[in-house]
């Protein structure tokens, strides 16, 4: 119990530290989010329309305390303001709009990542020597040495466009209205395929090779020896007492994983199409737009800091070592 | 001949100072400490996978370095007609607007690789004095840096990188900082609980008994003994430079005017390549950055293989139930290098 | 059972119940495959928002995709392609004779898409809104409904170019936009407008689909089901799927054209760039010498190859600017004579150098030129990293100029930090967009006038070379008060030949409008020989395109 309050209070601050990050790095940035904006529209925003840009804005310049301990107040408050980028949509509207894409996208893979991964490893593991030990993992290592975006690139373009397998963007077919129907979620996982298989192939020889080391040092432990001396079947001792201790790792690999969803897949999503957060973050940082930057950091620390807190609460459960120590 | 048939080597490793299976301190023969590294890198040259790693490593280096000679004159000039596929004439073909993609690729190596070695080096020092303080400085200091690094592995790394990098001015030397700053909390965490396992050892106490200083203790008594972990990390943070800076810059907020691969990966996407078919001016910077990221773990799995005798291939196939056959005084301490090798690995 | 069956029976059973997944939709996702039938509605990337947020704020949220340009009308259309103005909103204008206020006479029969009629109400409460919101129009003094049908404006100030400022200002419904709160940040989620498309018949993130008006002023020229818009993070995924034929129009920056689109089609697709976007210049911050001296920018603008710099740099998409500085939307504002004696835009290296020594900066012993105070004449060229075909332009031009001796560096870094430096006046020099207003009196203005020069250090959104002359002052206060275009043209002329002048900057090329289009699904798009339109979306012309195309029917 201790142990779980010291971890809270220490994730306490984190969250405290990360909001004020959150708020100053932006304000150091060069510029303003109007000048911004010029910027980007070229020619197209008339001069005389910057005062009136800056006033709906809420742009003030009431000095950087007195912003800070307000931005403070409202985060406790859940207001999150208006994005300027996307002026006048509240932040909340747009995180709300397209966080649930990016957190599907992302769990699909890491799941599928993490259970192909470790159970790879495990064979590998107990089969040494074999095919799956000796030449998989280098193979999945090489494939996810590529540039994860590169990699999407090359499968957008083999298998959707020249070969025309899969749907080369977006979420779901367009036109489509989500429901909870079968033909619905068929067309979302037929979307999925090609960026999560992207985001699969360049994690899984890690998971693989990480599970495989631990399940080979663990098959050298002990009670592993003393079970077999016992005489349990080899699957019982594979399952219910090296792999079980050979997860731990991963379970805290996994966490931090999970952490990373919300923020990870940039790249995957602007190659795809996909409506993710990730774009919505590289141009709410472009554009300047404090409010958009601010409520997009939020999320994604809670999210790492809750995953993680999760993590921590399933891993004493897991592993009565950590409690004592 | 297999590392673990050589009791010596395994001492130097400073592995046969651990507790043997009865829990009790083995007497080991007295190592010559300061050579820990040297037993790791003749296990590495001993090992296939590593050899093959380090071949192309250094192959990569050589091109780097001798730039100038195999491809002389300025990469970024117009030599040929726009978008031609591989020729006599150019190897690997031309970019859309005419440029040699194979002199841009041999050029590109010189920045991606300093990059990813600057990015590397410094990442593993900052994590080194982090964990190795940490470690041997202990309380109030230990949990201050604790707090910071897991601050910093909180954060999340994608976004700081693009703010960081959208606000500082461009240049190489930004995006150095920008991943070292998103990079070191990684390797401080594992070097640190490394670091602590050895603190925990007999030889430093003996140390500060005899009057040793803490920097001494941490630099000559401490590290030589973490050197596989050491070296581990360090292949990972230079994984992590070479990739996050091709990243970056396929994004636009590197430096543009640099040629590197991920520069051309940029311009590559820019003048439409895939688009119009042109895979030859997409496909060398990705086969670069992979070869040189899997020659890395190729030595890193060497170096797992040297210091964790049971991960390397048996000798025959073995079937499930039978255990590696391994040395029985080097069982603990090699699954706790493994479990944190697997640590860091994420 | 074995480890390894097992894990074999595991797999097998997944892949099947995936495939049986995939059975359900493989062959139609919506995406494509429709046939025609006159009902496919026009899809239309849009590759600079990633994902759509529903607001159809017209005042606050104006570059939203379809909003000006499908659900709300202006009063007139001004065609830059060809010189055009068309009647929409209002049928007929009268100038007052010195220019202090103008008098529309509005359509009759006008309904918004709720039932309600139009009226001149409604154009006087949109100009308060759009004043109130996003500021402009500082000269007009008031708008008021004479009766129903009749508005009228009066200025504080002659000022001739209202005419099309004010007729571009789109309108929206009075007796809706009047019950709302907060103006500025009120969403429309349902928009009422008077345009041919103003029903939101479905809206994602990734898309939205607009229906037909019912109440529209020209039924018959409603011809499309409806419009399409695709969201994409950035031009790739956008250039994709005009490749593949997904989308009907592509309005943005595809890279080698011929290649990657035309020739997948080329019975059907076709591009056209008229040179109608604002004219890309070389600006030198005349703050620093020696760029204060017009012959030193002379010189270096003669130095630049533009034919490289157009057909390198630009791909070939547009053709070299002249001494006049107008772009091509100004073609029937140009003064040729001006053009004819024009010096200072073709390359011509001898006459450069030879200005440059006359203005003291000479060839050293290394080929380099060196200011009189003995320091090297070098210099930053700023330009957007993002901006690859620009980025390109730095290049040629920074090899130009090595060969006259001078160093330009090509310093690309984020457009915020660029313009933030061209804001507050430390650039060097860079490369720039200009006005591009229906007249070019605004071009001018932002060019030469001394009112919108502000001094180094105090941030502006104009005239960033800060570059004044009080003949030009006078000139444009010409302008603004000249009683008819004729009058107008007049005073063009005179500016254009105080440009050639005093070249208080170097323009390149005229900025492309980028646009592109197939006729597989829909024809009547215009072209370099119909030129009605553009192919913008984002401009007053493209409802024009709008009522005008019509669907492709199989049969």
């Amino acid at each position: 119990m201790a142990y779980m309050l010291r971890r809270f209070g220490f994730y306490l601050v984190a969250f405290w530290v990360s909001i004020t990050l959150n708020f100053f790095l932006p304000r150091f940035m060069p510029g303003d989010p109007v000048s911004r904006m010029v910027a980007r529209l070229q020619g197209q925003l008339r001069p005389d329309q910057i005062e009136a840009l800056k006033e709906s804005f809420g742009l003030s310049d009431a000095p950087l305390w007195e912003q800070y301990l307000r931005y403070l107040g409202q985060i406790l408050t859940g207001n999150l303001g208006f994005s300027i980028s996307r002026f006048p949509t509240p932040v909340v509207d747009v995180i709300g709009s397209v966080i649930g894409w990016t957190l599907l996208l992302g769990f699909v893979s890491l799941i599928i990542a993490v259970i192909l991964g470790n159970v790879l490893g495990i064979l590998a593991a107990w089969r040494r020597g074999g095919v799956l030990d000796s030449y998989v993992p280098p193979i999945l290592i090489f494939i996810g040495s590529f540039p994860y975006f590169w990699l999407a690139m090359g499968m957008l373009y083999v298998f959707g466009v020249v070969l025309g397998w899969f749907p080369v963007r977006h979420a779901f077919g367009v036109g489509m209205t989500p429901e909870f129907s079968l033909a619905f979620i068929a067309d979302v996982a037929y979307h999925l395929i090609l960026p999560a298989t992207s985001i699969v192939l360049v994690s899984i020889g890690g998971w693989m090779l990480g599970m495989r080391n631990t399940m080979i040092a663990t098959n050298a432990e002990d009670y592993i020896v003393m079970a077999e001396a016992k005489g349990l079947r080899p699957n019982r001792v594979r399952t219910n007492y090296a792999a079980r201790n050979a997860l731990l790792p991963s379970v805290t690999a996994f966490g931090m994983s999970l952490g990373f969803l919300v923020g990870g897949a940039l790249l995957t999503e602007v190659v795809f199409a996909y409506p993710g957060i990730g774009f919505t973050l590289l141009s709410a940082v472009q554009n300047l737009d404090y409010p958009l930057m601010q409520g997009l950091f939020l999320t994604i620390t809670t999210f790492v800091l809750i995953a993680n807190f999760l993590v921590d609460i399933v891993y004493v459960r897991l592993d009565p070592r950590v409690r004592v120590s | 001949m297999s590392l673990a048939q050589n009791p010596q080597a395994m001492a130097e490793l400073g592995l046969g100072t651990a507790p043997g299976p009865d829990g009790k301190p083995q007497a080991a023969p007295p190592p010559p400490r300061r050579r820990g590294g040297g037993g790791l890198l003749r296990g590495l040259v001993g090992n296939g996978k590593s050899v093959a790693g380090i071949v192309i490593l250094i192959l990569f280096l050589l091109i780097a370095v001798f730039a100038p000679v195999i491809s002389p004159g300025d990469p970024n000039l117009i030599t040929g007609m726009g978008s031609q596929p591989p020729s006599l004439e150019h190897w690997l073909g031309t970019t859309a607007k005419g440029q040699d993609v194979l002199a841009l690729n041999i050029w590109g190596s010189r920045s991606s690789l300093f990059v990813g070695f600057s990015v590397g080096i410094l990442a593993l020092l900052v994590g080194l004095l982090v964990g190795l303080a940490s470690a041997y400085l202990g309380r109030w200091v230990d949990n201050i840096l604790s707090l910071v690094t897991n601050v910093f592995l909180l954060l999340p790394g994608l976004p700081l990188l693009v703010i960081l990098a959208a606000f500082l001015p461009q240049g190489l030397g930004t995006v150095i900082l920008v991943l070292v700053i998103t990079g070191w909390a990684g390797s401080a965490r594992v070097l640190r609980s490394q670091a602590m396992s050895i603190r925990g050892k007999d030889f430093v106490g003996a140390s500060q008994v005899t009057g040793e200083s803490g920097l001494r203790i941490m630099f000559r008594e401490m590290l030589p003994n973490m050197a596989s972990i050491v070296m581990s990390t360090f292949l990972a943070c230079v994984i992590f430079g070479i990739g996050a800076q091709a990243g970056l810059e396929f994004l636009g907020l590197g430096d543009i005017s640099t040629v590197s691969w991920g520069t051309n990966l940029y311009w590559a996407s820019n003048d439409g390549a895939l688009l119009t078919g042109a895979w030859w001016v997409f496909v060398p910077p990705g086969v670069c950055i992979a070869l040189v990221a899997f020659a890395l773990a190729l030595v890193n799995y060497g170096v797992d293989e040297t210091t964790n005798p049971r991960l390397r291939r048996p000798r025959r196939r073995t079937t499930p139930d039978e255990p590696t056959r391994v040395a029985a005084s080097v069982k603990n301490s090699s699954s706790q290098a493994a479990a944190s090798q697997k640590e860091q690995k994420r | 059972m074995t480890v390894h069956r097992k894990a074999v029976l595991i797999a097998a059973a997944l892949a099947t119940s995936a495939a049986l997944a995939l059975t359900g939709c493989s062959a139609d996702g919506g995406d494509s495959g429709e046939s025609l039938d006159g009902t496919q509605l026009l899809t239309i990337p849009r590759e600079d928002m990633g994902t759509f947020d529903r607001n159809f704020n017209p005042f606050s949220n104006p570059e939203f995709p379809m909003t000006q340009q499908a659900i709300y009308e202006s009063m007139l259309i001004y065609n830059p392609a060809d010189g055009s103005t068309t009647p929409w909103l209002a049928t007929e204008w009268e100038v007052a004779p010195d220019s202090t206020g103008i008098t529309y006479h509005l359509r009759d029969g006008v309904k918004w898409s709720d039932g309600e009629p139009f009226t001149a109400d409604d154009v006087v409460l949109s100009f308060d809104l759009q004043r109130e919101i996003r500021g402009g129009f500082d000269y007009i003094e008031t708008v008021t409904a004479v009766d129903p049908l009749t508005v009228q404006f009066d200025f504080n100030e002659p000022f001739s170019p209202a005419l099309l400022d004010i007729g571009h200002q789109i309108i929206a419904p009075a007796h809706i936009w009047s019950e709302v709160d907060d103006t500025t940040k009120f969403a429309n989620e349902e928009p009422v407008g008077t345009g041919p498309y103003t029903e939101v018949t479905s809206f994602q993130a990734q898309s939205f689909d607009l229906g037909k008006n019912p109440e529209y002023w020209q039924p018959e020229k409603q011809q499309l089901e409806g419009i399409r818009m695709l969201a994409f993070a950035g031009n790739d995924g956008a250039n994709l799927a005009a490749a593949n034929g997904d989308v009907d129009w592509a309005p943005q920056f595809i890279p080698n054209i011929e290649e990657a689109y035309v020739a997948k089609d080329p019975d059907n697709r076709f591009y056209w760039f008229p040179p109608t976007g604002s004219m890309i210049n070389w600006q030198f911050n005349t703050t620093k010498a020696p760029f204060d001296d017009p012959d030193v920018r002379k010189a270096l603008s003669m130095a630049v190859d533009r034919a490289q710099v157009t057909d390198i740099g630009m791909q070939g998409y547009t053709y070299p600017a002249d001494c006049t500085g107008l772009t091509g939307s100004y073609d029937t504002w140009r003064d040729d004579t001006v053009v004819e004696s024009c010096t200072w835009t073709a390359r011509d290296l001898e006459a450069a150098g030879e200005l440059l020594d006359d203005a003291g900066i000479t060839l050293g012993a290394d080929g380099k030129r060196v200011l009189p105070d003995g320091t090297p004449f070098a210099f930053d060229f700023s330009v957007g990293s993002t901006s690859s075909d620009w980025v390109s332009v730095g290049n040629v031009i920074s090899q130009n100029l090595a060969e006259l001796g001078v160093t330009v560096t090509v310093a690309a870094k984020d457009w915020g930090d660029v313009v933030a430096g061209y804001e507050n006046g430390t650039f060097d020099s860079g490369i720039v967009w200009s006005a591009n207003a229906p007249t070019p009196y605004q071009f001018y203005r932002g060019v030469m006038g001394t009112e919108t020069v502000k001094p180094v250090g105090e941030q502006t959104f104009d005239n960033y070379h800060r570059y004044g002359s009080p003949e030009a002052d006078a000139l444009l206060a010409q302008f603004a008060a000249a009683p008819d275009e004729a009058a107008q043209h007049d005073v063009a002329n005179q500016l254009q030949a105080l440009f050639a002048d005093d070249a208080p900057v170097a323009p390149l090329f005229p900025g492309p409008e980028w646009g592109a289009a197939s006729n597989e699904r829909f024809t009547g798009w215009p072209t370099e020989d119909n030129p009605y339109a553009t192919l913008s979306t984002r401009s007053r012309t493209t409802v024009l395109v709008l009522t005008t195309l019509e669907p492709v029917t199989a049969d």
